[in-house]
């Protein structure tokens, strides 16, 4: 029995990994309107920014990640303004279909400069916590932290602050923000820096926890949209019930049948979601 | 020499290709459904080729399934393993629209290649069927390479002619009428989940056949050979050829195959050299289908031609 709570354990671990991760994503949906399928290239991005400072250059792991976040926050920028800003009024379906391309340019990019082969960042091993029989990692605990500190000051933001009532308005009703004076193009840059500078944190935390190769964004993005789904495309607070759901769920099914089925019950969950409640736990309607 | 096997291989594989983004076409352009997992077809007719024409399983095989029956069969049963599986993941999902649609189908293929890659009694798993049996064109006195271009020209061009055929039938008709405009198409009697129901299934057939096909060519099915990015792949075809017809669509796949053709061809010293070729490979297909999203120069030049 101390096993399964272990895995459930592990699984909470994984789950607030993968709300630091899905939320850029799913903020990105609220206010731009569509899903970026390059969100995930964003946190491979930010992982080997990190690794290549700390690795090769010697800087401060604690150095490296802010310097990762801020310019993975960046390039999320440049290429929202680039790429999507120009296009949005093609739709959607034109937007999520286009984010697939960048996506590839991104994950190019980081074949070209990293190379195959699997790395780790050079950091002092993982302690390891004993309570009630089960373990947890110094690490893990990291990634729980910054999970939880990080959903609440996003809702802190939207929710307290001038900016973050702009950025509401403008997801409800872009028009209607506009012509009451908000200013659009202002706003948009604070959602493009927020969403990748999450994605940046995510990053940073999955070069902590896990070896990094070059198509783990790929295993990232797949996760992402399971959770993002579960919670309702576009909402924010159900992500971390989604996420913590679909962490458990992957998790803890390592105990009754094999670890490679893991995406698989991921994946059965979302469609189970979707053909009940495609509203996801949300239950807006949008569509 | 290069050339010709350039060119063969251009030929072979975009006429395979070719075939997924004709349907890929058909369900977008006109039927408006965003399929995100059109390789699970394309595998599920593969395997299914590779199931029905395998030997019994013997040794190290961990399979359970080997029909042993001759190639036609297994090539008629993929066509009908994807038509199952059209079946299997259309009818739940098909009320979905847009995005949610685009995602179900995903996960879907997800889903499928999850199961293939851990489930051993169906495809030996990760290790795949290999040695699949096909048939062998040297007994019509061509060469190998060259037969199964030309049954993959022949596969495409029929595609071609049955997709063409079937939206000028009055089934194409009623498909454009509730892809125009749904409401209206209800109301003079079409029922539109069913129709959209029948777009996704008619084009799944083919896509099996084309995996059959790709199977006999490969002469091995992988889940590592059916993976998103053929999706991927398929949708930046259908972009840089165009949508809504079926030449654009054609051209489009063979100009993406040939680029990557021409890539693949050029010999490299180092490895690390071929890496960064295949990564800038992968950088100018993204660039190219930004660009081609953003700027639309076919919906330009139709609309300028038709003015």
């Amino acid at each position: 029995m101390t096993l399964f709570f272990q895995y459930v354990l592990s699984g909470i671990v994984t789950g607030a990994f993968l709300i630091l991760a899905t939320i850029g994503f799913s903020f990105t949906r609220r206010v731009e309107g569509f899903l970026n399928i390059a969100h995930a290239e964003l946190l491979g991005v930010s992982a080997f920014t990190t690794w290549a400072l700390t690795n090769l250059a010697g800087v401060h792991i604690l150095l490296s990640a802010v310097l990762a976040i801020v310019f993975t926050s960046l390039v999320g920028l440049l290429i929202g303004r680039i790429v999507y800003d120009p296009i949005r009024k093609l739709g959607p379906s034109v937007l999520l279909i286009t984010s697939v391309g960048v996506a590839y340019v991104i994950g190019g990019v980081v074949d070209a400069v990293v190379g195959t082969g699997i790395r780790s960042l050079d950091i002092p091993l993982a302690e390891s916590y004993r309570f009630w029989g089960l373990r947890i990692t110094n690490y893990q605990l990291v990634v729980v932290v910054f999970a939880a500190l990080a959903a609440t000051s996003l809702a802190f933001f939207l929710n307290k602050t001038p900016m973050g009532l702009a950025i509401r308005a403008i997801s409800a009703n872009p028009e209607l923000a506009a012509s009451r004076g908000i200013d659009v193009k202002s706003t948009s840059r604070v959602t493009w820096l927020i969403s990748s500078g999450l994605a940046g944190l995510s990053g940073v935390m999955l070069a902590v926890i896990a070896t990094l190769s070059t198509d783990i964004a790929f295993h990232q993005i797949l996760q992402i949209l399971a959770v993002a789904i579960l919670a309702g495309l576009g909402s924010l607070y159900t992500v971390v019930i989604a996420g913590l759901i679909v962490g458990v769920a992957m998790d803890v099914s390592v105990f009754w049948i094999p670890a490679g089925y893991r995406p698989l019950i991921a994946f059965s969950l979302v469609i189970l979601v979707l053909m009940l409640r495609p509203e996801g736990l949300a239950g807006r309607k949008s569509r | 020499m290069i050339l010709y096997s350039i060119i063969l291989a251009t030929l072979m594989y975009g006429a395979v290709y070719s075939v997924l983004t004709l349907s890929l076409n058909f369900q977008y352009a006109r039927g408006g459904m965003i399929n995100f997992g059109l390789v699970a077809y394309f595998a599920a007719g593969a395997y299914a080729y590779a199931i029905f024409t395998q030997e019994a399983p013997s040794g190290l095989d961990q399979y359970l399934f080997g029909f042993d029956l001759p190639w036609y069969v297994g090539f008629l049963a993929a066509g009908a393993a994807a038509l199952l599986f059209a079946l299997i993941t259309g009818w739940p999902t098909l009320r979905l629209r847009g995005e949610y649609l685009a995602l179900t189908t995903f996960a879907f293929a997800e889903v499928l290649h999850s199961f293939l890659l851990n489930e051993r009694r169906v495809g030996n798993g990760s290790v795949g069927l290999s040695n699949v049996d096909r048939f062998d064109p040297t007994v019509l006195g061509i060469s190998d390479r060259l037969g199964y271009a030309v049954a993959a020209v022949a596969l495409m061009l029929l595609t071609a002619w049955f997709y063409n055929r079937l939206l000028k039938s009055p089934f194409g008709r009623s498909v454009d009428a509730v892809h125009d405009d749904e409401l209206a198409a209800q109301a003079v009697g079409k029922d539109d989940a069913r129709i959209r129901l029948q777009v996704f299934i008619i084009s799944a057939v083919p896509i099996g056949f084309a995996g059959a096909l790709y199977a006999m060519i490969t002469t091995l099915v992988a889940p590592s050979l059916f993976t998103a990015e053929i999706t991927f792949f398929v949708w930046i075809a259908l972009a840089l050829g165009g949508e809504k017809t079926i030449l654009g669509a054609i051209l489009g796949t063979i100009a993406l195959v040939l680029f990557q053709e021409v890539v693949g061809s050029i010999p490299f010293e180092t490895s690390r050299a071929a890496e960064v070729a295949a990564s800038a490979e992968e950088i100018i297909t993204g660039i190219l289908f930004i660009i081609v999203l953003r700027l639309r120069p076919w919906e330009k030049l139709s609309r300028e031609s038709g003015a």
